[in-house]
């Protein structure tokens, strides 16, 4: 650590246990995923010998593939397709929704905007029922297109909520002079607003993208063969299924975090910007 | 940050008091619903229908299979009150679950804020260590605590041991007891991320002169956190324990993976209750009144936050 380095100063000893105070609280803090790490990294004897906290006697990478090869995979794959089609077409439309909202002087505005806002309270339990014979009926239960829908119709709220957040902020003059030019409202929309808006649709992408990934409790519903499952759903399975086999479970678990662990580190100031743009 | 807010706050002044004289365009009736169609539609036939039809539904008996349904008016409600003891297992724990959530993660979360608000070397790594484990989902945050309070492998009971405290260990997800408790600390792990967050970008709108004035006048650390900060953060506060006690109530993915409701439906909460009674006992109409008590209980702090939301518009 480079602060013990620094030149002596009165409060040096003060600063030194500041950060001895601060380190030894994030290591108790990460604990837990530092025990996910070493265990996705031992063999079963191992664990079962030395516990989940010691580092591991033989790093076994097969711990990985063999999790991914007896059902991650599939899971993995199915969170992919199904955040890559809610995430952009999301978007797309909250963002439609969020200028007409702003900037297409209606008059209705804060209503719709009141209306969409109850979105963001309601517990799912509230829409289960009436969804599943919705489904039912449509004949789209257990297939991961009904269940992007679902997730689309349940991210407009907060998507709303951000880009409103944002188009709020374009200076109307901008609108008006492209108004005066003849430019038309959808041509301002995607050639004037979408562009300058791009900060939020980047932290909305990202946001969205991981609860989309996290989602349980609708894909839990919508979701019964095992081939569609996805991650969080597929963990808890396998979870019960392999109960023992804390080595592959650990790993297989790892699997659904790394992309998320990507995301977070190359795109950390935009989990900022968005949830500002959620309060302001 | 505070800069980009600062401007940001100054275009939306801007915005709002510059009322155009276009306002009589005529292709303006409807080109806005044709922009707001898509995300209106999917949204009311996938959310706000449901929810009409749900309340509706908790006044029938019903199976979910069975081609007619009994309307029984409010007696759903009625057995839920008076013969249904899960029910009332389930709405303690969410009030225990509630109190602990407007607590732990609010409290802990502002504690993080002040301490890692100031810039020093390495605060932006101490931020993200924090604020990690909010990303992940409450599945997998189950999972994880899962093996943490194992009762021969897990972390917890070893710690116990080697710290010579035998006598304290647990199984921690079996005592009936006390099973409720390692769920919560697990969902506190994943909760304290947003709070912290939100509670930074408030601390970000305070002017450093203030703080500096305040040391002047002679006021150390706690009378200034007292007088300068804490008060300047009042609406950031109010957000974040009603976005806090919206999710709580919300609470279900993690009871699912650590317990699933059990010992002896000691852990359910009125989320997963309503899942077993609907999906596990076919008891639709019991199920859908969970779901509407559930719902009158988030509007409870819904309806400042919605009201806080809007009233800027």
């Amino acid at each position: 650590m480079n602060q013990t380095k620094k030149e002596i100063l009165p409060g040096q000893s003060k600063v030194a246990l500041f950060y001895l105070a601060l380190v030894l609280a994030a290591l108790i803090w990460f604990t837990p995923v530092i025990t996910l790490v070493l265990t996705a990294l031992k063999d079963a004897g191992d664990f079962a010998r030395n516990g989940a906290f010691s580092f591991p006697k033989s790093i076994r990478w097969e711990n990985f593939s063999e999790a991914w090869e007896t059902g991650v995979k599939n899971y993995f794959w199915n969170s992919v397709i199904v955040t890559g089609f809610k995430v952009p077409i999301g978007i797309v439309i909250e963002s439609l929704a969020a200028f007409a909202l702003t900037h297409m002087h209606f008059k209705w505005a804060d209503r719709v905007f009141t209306y969409v806002l109850i979105g963001l309270i309601v517990p799912m339990q509230m829409t289960l029922v009436p969804l599943t014979m919705l489904m039912n009926a449509l004949g789209l239960i257990d297939t991961l297109v009904g269940l992007t829908i679902l997730y689309i119709g349940f991210g407009v709220p907060f998507g709303v909520l951000v880009m409103r957040g944002f188009f709020r902020t374009l200076p109307v003059a901008i609108i008006e002079a492209a108004r005066l030019d003849g430019c038309s409202w959808f041509r301002i929309f995607y050639r004037i607003a979408l562009p300058l808006a791009l900060p939020a649709v980047v932290s909305l992408c990202i946001l969205d993208g991981v609860a989309t990934w996290n989602e349980f409790i609708l894909a839990q519903i919508f979701l019964r063969s095992d081939e569609l499952r996805t991650l969080p759903l597929g963990l808890v399975q396998f979870s019960t299924q392999f109960s023992t086999q804390y080595d592959q479970l650990a790993a297989a678990v790892l699997i659904a975090v790394v992309p998320i662990v990507l995301v977070f580190l190359f795109f950390q100031r935009y989990f900022v910007a968005g949830m500002g743009g959620a309060v302001k | 940050m505070a800069n980009s807010s600062a401007s940001e706050t100054i275009t939306s002044v801007a915005a709002r008091t510059s009322k155009p004289a276009k306002a009589r365009d005529d292709s303006l009736r409807f080109l806005p619903w044709l922009f707001l169609a898509p995300a209106l539609l999917i949204y009311s036939v996938v959310v706000v229908y449901p929810m009409i039809y749900s309340s509706w539904l908790s006044l029938f008996r019903w199976d979910g299979v069975a081609p007619t349904k009994v309307f029984v008016g409010f007696d759903n409600y009625v057995t839920l009150l008076t013969q249904n003891d899960v029910f009332w297992i389930a709405l303690r724990n969410n009030a225990v679950w509630l109190v602990a959530a407007l607590l732990l993660p609010t409290s802990i979360g502002l504690g993080l804020a002040i301490l890692l608000n100031s810039k020093f070397r390495g605060s932006h790594i101490f931020r993200s260590i924090f604020y990690f484990p909010a990303v992940l989902s409450l599945a997998v945050v189950g999972l994880i605590w899962t093996w943490i309070y194992h009762p021969d492998l897990g972390l917890l009971n070893q710690a116990l041991i080697a710290g010579g405290l035998k006598s304290f260990t647990r199984n921690w997800l079996s005592d009936p007891n006390i099973a409720l408790y390692p769920v919560i600390i697990a969902a506190t792990w994943n909760a304290v991320g947003l709070p912290m967050l939100l509670f930074l970008a408030g601390l970000q709108t305070i002017p450093e002169e203030l703080h500096e004035a305040a040391k002047v006048e002679g006021a150390g650390p706690i009378q200034r956190f007292l007088y300068v900060t804490f008060p300047l953060l009042r609406e950031t506060t109010l957000v974040v324990l009603a976005i806090t006690a919206i999710n709580a109530l919300k609470a279900y993915d993690i009871i699912y993976a650590m317990t699933n409701g059990g010992p002896a439906n000691r852990t359910q909460l009125l989320s997963t209750w309503m899942y077993f009674l609907t999906y596990n006992y076919n008891q639709v109409g019991l199920g859908t009144a969970i779901a509407v008590v559930l719902f009158s209980l988030t509007l409870i702090f819904a309806i400042p936050y919605i009201r806080f939301m809007t009233r800027k518009a």
